[in-house]
């Protein structure tokens, strides 16, 4: 009897001792996708997050320790509901990260029900700017990226006359709308567009349609493995044209394909050389850690979670308890944040605004060519 | 000239799919086993293959330690999990979820090893050249079907004038029928497994160069090999590579009256317009219950 009560007595010690009365944990969600094709997002997103959440630990920002509750989405609509719905059910998180365009619309309606924070870095639809006051991109949506790329492609490069191969989903429609809008304004013709299902992989008819289009250019509008295969079998199958394409490109393995050599890209204008000290210590600590250069969805990850770390600690300098409303309150009373690549303001639909870069792939790394800002 | 592109481009398609579709009609044929893990081991070749070519090894290694490797996964597969299924109680649904169930662990192993992104094995073989105008092909789309006359006219052979060809035959035809005549239908179904495996590695090798690979490759395998299986004809070899044929250029032509993302529709158009007006497929027997 009086062991079992002095192991009860030993377990509960460890307890109390393991839960500080005063701390709060901080958890946050995270809808990224970690298995199926595009589950090489997942790493890249994760990268960024990871490190916030250290840096926000280290820095001891909030009265507890932060962690992120990650959910499986696989970059689709479905598993991200379901994924959304243990985040906000079950968890009870106030805040989620989100990525992908048809992810991010789907679980939007579940955010603004329950008065979630849903920030989104890694999507691009331009719709994602409309879905409601709890929804937030710190990423600068495709219809800039579209207006940035077309003159570039059309005027300074003078490629007239371009042919789209686009996913046939929300973002590759969105795509598709924005150069149907975008080409006749820079003087040039959308040729043709060909339409992909998210599961093909097969591509050598689509260049073969591609090629008799006698396009100077091809917009590539898709994501995960499937923009890599695409790029690859353009060229394999005799696509000579400039290929060009948005920022869901700007992952290491796309950037290492040796068929990605001369495509134009298109992301936000991100300078690393900053001396500001929140870049700075970005930069250098992503480095040591990842042993390689940060990308623009690694700033993005890494700025919606700090988001949370300055929101959070502000509500609790204030006495305000850490929900979506307080922290949506708290955001629109906050004129700027400091962020990795400066001082940043949301617009008054939740949107980041950034310059937006035209890049070029050389020898497996995007350099800029030509950047364009938009007020 | 854009349908003789197309044309070209998918007898390319069709003769990778009739090589995988023929591999899991083999062993389906003689063995009735759901082998849903046949995309494993179209994985497992092609991942196989790309590291050891990858790593400076060079062809010859490269294509012998794929065929070791799927023939090794079949085989393996086949006893330790098929064969004790079996024993015990041997249901055609217990052996379809256990092979699912291993088909996902493999692409999650593979995926760990070598990361989920997309990998592709360089070669110049890949790249196509302009035979007359307007028509691109490349040396790998000649090497493909070379490849499949050659492996499938031996397997013919192998079937029709050896030994182990009639026993496998047989089990397909009554596998009580084989142990009345003194043969071992554990072996000869392990031979199914041998041969159904090596098959994919051709294709398998051929596709790391052209499409591209990633873990999850190995479920569109599956569903074209169950497709052609069933259009040519479910045990009818030269069926199912006709099917196999007939599906990669129903593809690849579909693109001149549809859109391409309705070209998987046709596939499974013409699937599903066999099973409701010829459900024994192109070569299968009509089979009375």
């Amino acid at each position: 009897m009086s062991k079992a009560f002095t192991i009860m007595g030993a377990f509960a010690a460890c307890v109390c001792y393991a839960m500080p009365a005063a701390a709060a944990d901080h958890t946050i969600g995270a809808l990224f996708p970690l298995s199926g094709p595009n589950a090489v997002y997942g790493d890249v997103f994760m990268a960024g997050s990871d490190l916030a959440v250290e840096h926000i630990n280290a820095d001891h920002m909030l009265s507890g320790p932060m962690s992120i509750a990650y959910e499986d989405s696989q970059g689709l609509p479905q598993p991200a509901v379901v994924g959304m719905t243990k985040l906000v059910n079950v968890t009870g998180v106030p805040y989620t990260l989100s990525a992908f365009t048809g992810v991010s619309k789907a679980i939007s309606t579940l955010a603004m029900r329950n008065s979630v924070i849903a920030v989104n870095g890694g999507g691009v639809g331009p719709d994602l700017a409309d879905l409601g006051e709890y929804f937030w991109n710190v990423i600068p949506l495709a219809n800039l990226e579209v207006r940035a790329a077309v003159p570039y492609l059309v005027e300074s490069l003078g490629l007239k006359k371009i042919a789209l191969i686009y996913v046939d989903d929300p973002l590759g429609q969105a795509l598709k709308d924005e150069l149907e809008t975008e080409m006749p304004k820079a003087g040039g013709e959308l040729v043709d567009s060909f339409s992909v299902p998210t599961s093909a992989q097969q591509f050598s008819g689509v260049a073969a349609q591609v090629r008799a289009t006698g396009a100077d250019a091809v917009y590539v509008a898709s994501y995960g493995n499937q923009q890599l295969q695409i790029v690859k079998q353009l060229r394999d199958n005799g696509v000579d044209a400039q290929i060009a394409t948005y920022s869901g490109y700007a992952v290491p393995d796309a950037l290492a394909l040796p068929e990605s050599e001369g495509m134009i890209i298109t992301g936000q204008s991100v300078d690393f050389s900053s001396e500001d000290p929140v870049t700075k210590r970005f930069v250098d600590e992503f480095k040591a850690k990842y042993d390689r250069d940060p990308t623009a969805y690694n700033v993005n990850y890494y700025n919606a979670t700090l988001l949370y770390g300055i929101l959070a600690a502000a509500l609790e300098a204030d006495g305000t308890a850490i929900t979506g409303e307080a922290l949506l309150a708290k955001r629109r009373a906050t004129k700027s944040f400091d962020l990795v690549g400066g001082t940043v303001s949301f617009q008054d639909n939740g949107t980041l605004l950034f310059p937006i870069e035209v890049k070029q792939i050389k020898g497996g790394r995007a350099e800029a060519v030509t950047s364009v800002s938009f007020n | 000239m854009l349908a003789i592109q197309l044309a070209i481009t998918g007898l390319q398609t069709g003769a990778l799919y009739a090589l995988t579709a023929v591999g899991f009609s083999l062993i389906f044929g003689s063995t009735r086993i759901f082998h849903f893990a046949h995309g494993a081991t179209f994985v497992i070749a092609a991942y196989l293959f790309y590291w050891v070519y990858g790593t400076g090894w060079g062809l010859v290694p490269g294509v012998l330690a794929a065929t070791l490797g799927a023939v090794f996964f079949g085989l393996v597969l086949d006893r330790l999990v098929y064969v004790p299924i079996q024993r015990h109680e041997g249901s055609f649904f217990t052996v379809f979820v256990a092979s699912f169930g291993v088909g996902i662990a493999v692409q999650n192993v593979i995926g760990m090893i070598f990361g989920r992104g997309f990998t592709s094995v360089s070669t110049p073989l890949s790249r196509s050249a302009e035979i007359i105008p307007g028509v691109y092909v490349s040396p790998l789309a000649w090497i493909a079907m070379l490849c499949t006359a050659l492996l499938l006219g031996g397997l013919h052979f192998f079937l029709r004038r050896t030994h182990t060809g009639a026993a496998l035959r047989a089990l397909a035809d009554d596998p009580e029928l084989v142990r009345t005549f003194g043969l071992n239908p554990r072996r000869i179904a392990a031979t199914a497994f041998v041969v159904g495996s090596a098959l994919v590695v051709p294709a398998a090798i051929i596709t790391s160069a052209t499409t591209g690979l990633n873990p999850t490759i190995g479920h569109h395998v599956m569903l074209i090999s169950l497709a052609a299986t069933i259009v040519g004809g479910i045990g009818s070899i030269p069926g199912t590579m006709l099917a196999g044929l007939l599906l990669g250029l129903a593809e690849s032509l579909a693109l001149l009256v549809v859109d391409s993302q309705w070209t998987e529709a046709v596939t499974f158009a013409i699937l599903f317009a066999f099973i409701v007006i010829r459900p024994s497929g192109l070569l299968g027997r009509v089979v009375a219950h």
